[in-house]
């Protein structure tokens, strides 16, 4: 089973609908007011008296709208969008097999995550690696797409799915 | 219905619609509106009492209401229906324990000496009841309703609200959630400063939502909810009843007696919001007993339930990731106790809101929100943003669930999945649609099975099935699905593994009405030939703003489509309401390209070069 998408089809990207320059580094805050000024035209709300088909029009661009927001403003969900964007076939990227290095790297972590829970300083040496890590994924995601090599931007983008578990499991904030 | 120019909804209607605001509650239900400066809850005549008691009596000879029905609930506990809310969406396997019989008719009916009845046609009863009570004090008949729901109902409890308005006749502008409904009677959809979190702690008769909700540059986010939907006021009646019981050591010798019991019990309970002792009539075995029933006592008996309501907040407060709450907002009856103001207070670090009565605060946001809707204010609204409260998923191998649209998405909101066939030359799927946050499907609700019928005969693997389920802005659920590489429809039967369906809502409504044929068809005629001079009307002012959107062909159509319409809604003696409707469906089809149309120019319009302050300015959001 692949993972769920946008169910809005034939309407424009997340990106030319908001507005905004297609990359991975955007300002969430733009993303954000961008957002609110385009979900306050297209919201059923504002469409109650109007006619069925006009209905059914509102409430796929506030659908497809609310996508873009929620897709944005996620890193893993924006890094795969841009992905998708390219063509690439996101279920096909996450067949891809993942280095045993990588994989290695990633158990370890979790079990140090299970030790650390009921000590602090191995916590913050845990949670500076594990930040660390995350910012090297999302580096690696920008240099390949700046490369243009789609392989190694999929590659890093199935990382980065690992790393914000990860991240999420010990309470850090996903940003970027 | 008209045409309105996108983004601005019915600014130029010129005349004030009737719209009211409906608090549907499982202990008592109210009726408001909203007049543009102040909001009416509606009384029962006679008495002047605002709260309705959700209770309902069908007998041989009347279907009562409200305090008629709850006065005979004690002498006829077996036909009298209170708390149908409990039921509403469910199946007689959900139900542990009920006073009344119960059948496994349309999921669920309740025998009465009048036959069966369904939760659906009990709050339908409600509805009538209540827009009857507030129908002698307006100049018209209401145009629509907004009635609330808890924030956590599923899609299955929300669809059977809907069909109860239909039941009664009632257009649903939209079913909102009870606690934001709160927060609009406070005003603090347009109050409250920018980023604030308001918290709104509801407390009911039969059920506990807390919701936190976000403010944001006019648009009002609903962060997280949750709740428990077997979680009240009623609950606080039973475990005083039980500690009065406890100290007369006796039990109830009947139905009866346990209703005046639990009737005392809330008496008691409520008078110590204000007095620190009562004493409670207590008639149980034929004799009736004093007892004396301190605050501290009752407080002692709450607060394994008061417990309650804190984990669910304190499990809000993480789902949402908030780290403080800058107001609280009290609603229900049951937050009148000083305990629980207190409880509220310490929760969240601040003074909550309660200068508005507790039991009428969401009938007043409805309809207020009513107001808006019917587009009353222009294109200044303020914006409500809600969530869907449970994940929705399907049925994958081995009763696991893949979720499809999480939890606290936004609505409306729509996401696809793809399937494909298991066997060669398969043309049918059946996809089992639940709802819940747990992993096995034995653990989730399931609302409907959806049949697919009509894929095109394949090897196995090779269609690409897309099933796009789509949450509207009620948080109801629809789902369609086409075959990717052909292109193909799918035909997608829905059955509804709660409730009714719609062919029977429609039987209802015919067998329910109360006019002769000859009126029904009056009027039904005079429903839909406004409905076509209204249409008429809009599609000529878009055609003359927008016009050239259109190519010379669908132009032509469109055109034609129009000519048919105005030709079919003449009353030439034979009032054929087939045709006139057919007409309004056509051309209703033909005008949804320039609808879609005019929609794209207007975002282009919205995005080209303009800044975003300045959009947000001009669309008067402030």
């Amino acid at each position: 089973m692949t993972t769920p998408t946008s169910g809005t089809q034939g309407l424009p990207d997340f990106f030319t609908l908001l507005g905004i320059e297609r990359r991975f580094d955007l300002d969430l805050d733009q993303l954000g007011d961008r957002f609110r000024a385009l979900i306050a035209r297209f919201h059923p709300d504002r469409f109650v008296g109007a006619t069925a088909a006009e209905q059914r029009v509102a409430a796929q661009w506030a659908a497809h709208t609310n996508a873009a927001q929620v897709t944005l403003q996620d890193p893993v969900k924006r890094a795969g969008y841009l992905l998708s964007l390219r063509g690439v076939v996101l279920a096909d990227a996450e067949r891809e097999p993942v280095p045993g290095e990588f994989l290695m790297q990633q158990l370890l972590l979790r079990e140090q995550a299970a030790e650390a829970q009921s000590d602090s300083d191995a916590r913050e040496t845990l949670t500076a690696t594990v930040d660390a890590l995350w910012q090297s994924t999302l580096a690696s995601f920008r240099e390949a797409m700046e490369r243009d090599c789609l392989r190694d931007a999929s590659s890093a983008w199935v990382k980065m799915q690992y790393v914000a578990k990860l991240s999420r499991e010990l309470g850090l904030p996903v940003k970027g | 219905m008209q045409i309105a120019e996108p983004g601005e909804g019915q600014k130029s209607a010129a005349k004030r619609r009737v719209a009211l605001g409906i608090d549907l509650g499982t202990t008592h239900s109210l009726v408001a509106h909203f007049n543009g400066t102040d909001t009416q809850v509606f009384a029962e005549a006679g008495s002047g009492r605002r709260t309705m008691p959700s209770v309902v009596r069908f007998t041989q000879e009347a279907i009562t209401v409200g305090e008629a029905a709850l006065a005979a609930a004690v002498d006829d506990p077996m036909n009298t229906i209170a708390s149908v809310k409990r039921y509403m969406g469910r199946a007689l396997d959900d139900i542990d324990g009920s006073a009344l019989t119960l059948t496994p008719d349309h999921g669920l009916s309740i025998l009465t000496e009048r036959g069966p009845v369904t939760p659906v046609e009990v709050s339908a009863e409600i509805l009538r009841a209540l827009v009857v009570r507030a129908a002698s004090d307006l100049p018209e008949s209401p145009a629509g309703v907004v009635i609330t729901v808890p924030a956590y109902f599923d899609d299955a409890q929300r669809q059977a609200t809907q069909q109860a308005a239909a039941l009664a006749g009632l257009k649903v502008l939209r079913l909102i959630n009870e606690p934001t409904a709160a927060a609009v009677a406070y005003g603090l959809d347009e109050s409250v400063t920018e980023g604030a979190v308001l918290a709104v702690y509801d407390l009911g008769g039969g059920t506990f939502d807390l919701s936190l909700l976000k403010m944001h540059r006019g648009v009002f986010e609903v962060l997280a909810t949750g709740g428990d939907t077997a979680l009240g006021g009623d609950d606080i009646d039973q475990a005083v009843a039980d500690w009065l019981l406890s100290q007369v050591a006796a039990s109830p010798a009947n139905s009866s007696e346990h209703r005046q019991l639990l009737m005392a019990a809330r008496q008691a309970k409520e008078a110590l919001s204000s007095l620190e002792v009562v004493d409670v009539d207590v008639l149980v075995a034929g004799a009736r007993v004093s007892v004396s029933l301190t605050r501290a006592q009752l407080e002692v008996l709450m607060t394994p339930l008061i417990a309650r309501t804190k984990t669910v907040c304190e499990q809000v407060l993480e789902d949402a990731a908030v780290g403080r709450v800058d107001c609280a907002v009290l609603v229900g009856g049951s937050t009148r106790s000083p305990l629980v103001q207190s409880t509220v207070a310490d929760l969240f670090a601040v003074t909550p809101l309660c200068s508005i009565d507790p039991d009428e605060v969401v009938a007043m946001g409805a309809a207020r929100q009513a107001d808006i809707l019917v587009g009353n204010r222009g294109d200044n609204d303020p914006l409500l943003l809600d969530v869907i409260p449970l994940s929705l998923g399907v049925e994958t191998y081995g009763g696991l669930v893949e979720r499809i649209i999480p939890r606290n998405s936004t609505i409306p909101v729509s996401m696809a999945q793809e399937f494909t066939t298991a066997k060669d030359g398969q043309t049918g799927l059946i996809v089992n649609v639940v709802q819940g946050e747990r992993e096995r499907v034995e653990d989730c609700r399931t609302l409907a099975q959806f049949s697919l019928y009509g894929i095109p005969a394949m090897v196995a693997g090779a269609a690409r099935i897309r099933v796009t389920f789509q949450v509207d802005a009620d948080g109801l659920l629809s789902v369609t699905a086409a075959e990717e590489t052909t292109g193909v429809q799918a035909d997608v039967v829905v059955k509804p593994a709660f409730g009714l369906e719609q062919t029977d809502i429609a039987s209802m409504l015919r067998a329910g009405y109360e006019f002769a044929a000859e009126d029904m068809v009056a009027r039904q005629w005079a429903e839909a030939t406004l409905e076509a001079e209204q249409l008429l009307d809009g599609i000529h002012a878009a055609l003359e703003s927008d016009g050239d959107l259109l190519t010379a062909e669908e132009r032509a159509e469109l055109d034609a489509a129009l000519i048919d319409l105005a030709s079919a809604a003449k009353d030439s003696g034979d009032r054929s309401i087939d045709t006139l409707r057919n007409a309004l469906h056509e051309t209703g089809a033909a005008a949804e390209q320039l609808a879609a149309r005019r929609m794209d120019r207007s975002i282009r319009e919205a995005l080209a070069g303009v800044g975003v302050d300045q959009l947000v300015v001009e669309d008067g959001v402030p």
